[in-house]
Parts: C-alpha cells; sequence; structure tokens
C-alpha cells in the first residue's frame, strides 16, 4: 500500500492531475483578474485549459538547425521535474510529503530546472532571439537563486530541520513565521523572488514577448509549447505552495484545510502576480539584476543573521 | 470507435476557444495594423474574451491576420514567415490592399492580389476596415479553423 502512494502522490493528488488543474485555474483567474483591472471583459477562467488542448491539436515544428532531441526534451523534463516539485511541497492540514520523496533541497534544486531548461531550450532551438533570452535568463537567475537559497536558509535553522513536514509542524506549534518579525525580511525577499521565479512582468526578461518574442519559446509550436505552458501553471503552484510552507501554513485539518490551501494560493496569485504584473512595466535586465542583489538579497542575508542571533 | 469520434469532436469544440492571432505587415501603410492593433489590444473592443491572444511568434499562431498590397521587396519574406506558421491555420486579408491592391493597384513594385500566393480565407475590405469589421473576420475565421483543426 504505501509503495503505492508514492506514485499516487506524483501522478494524482498533491502532484499530477490535481496541480495540473489547480495551476491552470490559477493562470486563468490571473489571465481574468488582468484584464478586469485593464477594464476589459477577460477570458473565460478555463482559457489556459483551452489553450492547452488547442496546442495539443497543432503540430509542432522545429528549426532546420535546431539540436532536435534537446529541443524537444527540454519541455518534457521542465514539465516532469514540476510535476514532482507538486508532489513535494505540503498542503498544510492535508499533506505532508513523505520525506523519502525529497526535502527543501531538491526542491531547490527542482524549482531551478525549469530556468535551465528554458536556457536549454533558448539556445538548442538555434534562434537569436533564444539566444538572447538564454543570457537573459541566465543572468535573472543568479540573481534570484541567491536569496531564495539564503531565505530557505533562514527558514531551516529558525526550524531545525529541511524537511518541509517539519517546517509546517513546528509553525503549526510555535505560531507561523508571517507574525514572527525576526523572519519579515526573509518574507519580503521570497516575495520579491517569487514574481521572478514565475517570470512576470516586471522580471518577464528573458521572455519578452515585446522585446526578444518570447525568446526561448519562440521556436517553439503545438504540443511542445504547451509543455512548457503546462511548465510554467505547475511552477505557479509549486511556488506559491513553497511560499505558503515556509511562512503562513497554519491550517485545519482536513477538507477545511485544503479550501484554506487554495484560499491562499489565490490570493498569492492575485496579489502577488497579477496585480503586480498590470501596475509595473518591465525592468531591463541591468536593473533587475541589481535589484536582486541590493533588495531581496540584503533582506535575506539580514534575515539568515536574524535568526542565527536570535 | 464512436466514443473516439465524440471525444474528438469535444477536442475539437475546446480546442477552438483558443484562436492566437499573428500579424504579418505585407507593405502596408499602417492604417489597417492600427486599427488591428487597437481591436484587440484597447480594452473597448476586447478580444481576448473569444480566446484570442496576439502572439510575437508566427509558430504560435492559428490565425493570420495580413495587411497591405505585398510589395515586391517584401514578398519573398512574407511567404517564408507565412511558411514558418504550424497547421491549421487560417488567412484573414484585412484592408483593400490584399485582395485588389487598393491605391497601389497595378504598381510596379505591388504584387496585389495576395491570393496568387496565399491561400486567403476571409476577406475584410476597407481602407482601413472598422474595428468591428476586423473582427466579424476573426469571428468568421475561427468558423473556418473550426473545420479544420
Amino acid at each position: 500500500m504505501t509503495e503505492l502512494a508514492y506514485p499516487l502522490a506524483v501522478m494524482l493528488f498533491p502532484g499530477g492531475l490535481f496541480a495540473i488543474a489547480l495551476g491552470l485555474a490559477l493562470k486563468g483567474a490571473d489571465r481574468r483578474l488582468a484584464a478586469r483591472l485593464q477594464g476589459r471583459v477577460g477570458p473565460p477562467l478555463m482559457q489556459p485549459f483551452y489553450d492547452l488542448v488547442k496546442l495539443a491539436r497543432k503540430r509542432t515544428m522545429a528549426p532546420d538547425i535546431a539540436a532536435l532531441p534537446v529541443f524537444l526534451g527540454a519541455p518534457l523534463v521542465g514539465a516532469i521535474s514540476m510535476m514532482l516539485g507538486a508532489a513535494m511541497v505540503p498542503i498544510p492540514g492535508v499533506y505532508a510529503p513523505d520525506p523519502i520523496l525529497g526535502d527543501l533541497l531538491v526542491l531547490l534544486y527542482l524549482l531551478a530546472v525549469p530556468a535551465v531548461v528554458l536556457m536549454v531550450a533558448g539556445s538548442a532551438s538555434g534562434s537569436p532571439f533564444g539566444a538572447i533570452g538564454f543570457s537573459r535568463e541566465m543572468a535573472l537567475m543568479l540573481a534570484y537563486e541567491g536569496p531564495l537559497v539564503l531565505v530557505v536558509a533562514a527558514v531551516a535553522l529558525r526550524t531545525g530541520s529541511f524537511s518541509l513536514a517539519d517546517i509546517v509542524a513546528y509553525q503549526q506549534a510555535h505560531g507561523s513565521f508571517l507574525f514572527d518579525p525576526v523572519m519579515w525580511p526573509a518574507l519580503a525577499a521570497f516575495i520579491a523572488f517569487y514574481p521572478a521565479n514565475l517570470g512576470i512582468v516586471p522580471f518577464d526578461i528573458p521572455e519578452a514577448e515585446t522585446e526578444v518574442l518570447e525568446g526561448p519559446l519562440l521556436e517553439y509550436s503545438g504540443p511542445a509549447l504547451g509543455l512548457f505552458k503546462l511548465m510554467s501553471a505547475l511552477k505557479a503552484v509549486v511556488v506559491l505552495s513553497l511560499g505558503i510552507a515556509l511562512f503562513f501554513p497554519l491550517a485545519p485539518e482536513g477538507l477545511p484545510g485544503l479550501v484554506a490551501h487554495l484560499a491562499k494560493l489565490l490570493v498569492l496569485m492575485l496579489l502577488g502576480v497579477t496585480v503586480v504584473r498590470v501596475s509595473m512595466g518591465r525592468m531591463r535586465i541591468d536593473q533587475a539584476f541589481f535589484f536582486f542583489l541590493k533588495w531581496p538579497l540584503v533582506l535575506s542575508v539580514l534575515s539568515l543573521a536574524a535568526v542565527a542571533l536570535a | 470507435m464512436t466514443i473516439l469520434q465524440t471525444l474528438t469532436e469535444k477536442a475539437r469544440n475546446i480546442a477552438v476557444r483558443s484562436p492566437w492571432i499573428y500579424r504579418i505587415n505585407a507593405g502596408s501603410c499602417n492604417g489597417c495594423d492600427v486599427e488591428c492593433a487597437t481591436t484587440a489590444l484597447i480594452p473597448r473592443y476586447d478580444v481576448e474574451r473569444l480566446g484570442c491572444q496576439y502572439c510575437g511568434s508566427p509558430r504560435h499562431a492559428d490565425i493570420v491576420l495580413i495587411t497591405g498590397p505585398l510589395t515586391a521587396r517584401i514578398k519573398d519574406d512574407v511567404l517564408r514567415v507565412f511558411a514558418e506558421i504550424p497547421d491549421p491555420k487560417v488567412t484573414v486579408a484585412v484592408g483593400v490592399c490584399p485582395i485588389s491592391g487598393g491605391i497601389f493597384r497595378e504598381s510596379y513594385a505591388v504584387h496585389a492580389p495576395i491570393d496568387q500566393y496565399l491561400p486567403v480565407d476571409v476577406n475584410v475590405p476597407g481602407c482601413p476596415p472598422r474595428p468591428q469589421a476586423i473582427i466579424e473576420g476573426v469571428a468568421q475565421a475561427i468558423a473556418i479553423w473550426r473545420e479544420r483543426i
């Protein structure tokens, strides 16, 4: 029975189908609210799902100069990594990931995979826009990975464990980190980090549509592009759930816990992603790079020091 | 067999709700392009409610809006970009220029009726066409696209 639990976790409940549906719904809500904030009607909530079905029925084309196995393998690796990642983040009160699936450190590496995959895809496509996207993605990743690792280290130092289940349990015993002044710098750094990781407007520099025509995604079409869309929807679920687990995992048991989790995800998505992306313009890559070196990095170092001293 | 057919039919009904639009400027005076941009991008005629989305890459496109009389200089590039669009696709000729050449007809620099080179599915005449006409053209293109996807 227990052997069956892990594939189920990856394929069906916290990961897999559940996470896909959740990610697509979050994306749909994001697009809908963005349209409303701009005074438009906006697409139906199910629009990302329609897009995926459409892309599955289109033909995949590859450039003549593309490195074909890498070009077509990259989206697959990205989507699978995020599907695994979705099984590793807890849903407080409902699902605690078994340490055997992987702890916070494994999740950190998995979270880096989509960015790496985009870089690989951009360079394998052989397109000059892909190459620009590649270099920008790399610069951005160098800038935001540091603060993320330090934030995670601060939380782990505070709770004394790298297991997400332990981190959630610690906060359920000692109160959530949202109300702990020592953790506020880490929380602020995380809030600055996740728009960059999700690739939305102030930090969507590698995929900037109006500048580099979606960069690494430029040459993709059909099902391969659909896998990238799937990857980004799953990534939203993983990153936001990670934020919830790290900073405010207090939730009742059972079904109310699941509802509370969904509500938190929606709030994080709409406030932290939608409102930010419709109200800001895109930064240049150098501005984004120095922004991350200036604020989130300093904040995360500060929080690590505060936790170490407290 | 019938289950497969119903599933395919269902998938087609869903897929048809996500037409992505790509614009090709085949030497247009920019009048129609301004109208195209106004049609979809301003809140008033929001076509995102139909599921449409402007895309920057021809590889993502389903519906192609072509403006301009296909000037001699740009002809090869337009044909090449058109070939980059994955099937199934639908072509909409926006403005009178791709249909007849408009005020540029009979010019030595223009290969005017664009359907000599590309399969045009919907014509939206006008100089420039009204946004409502472009939206109707896109709606007709979606109906045609439904038969192809």
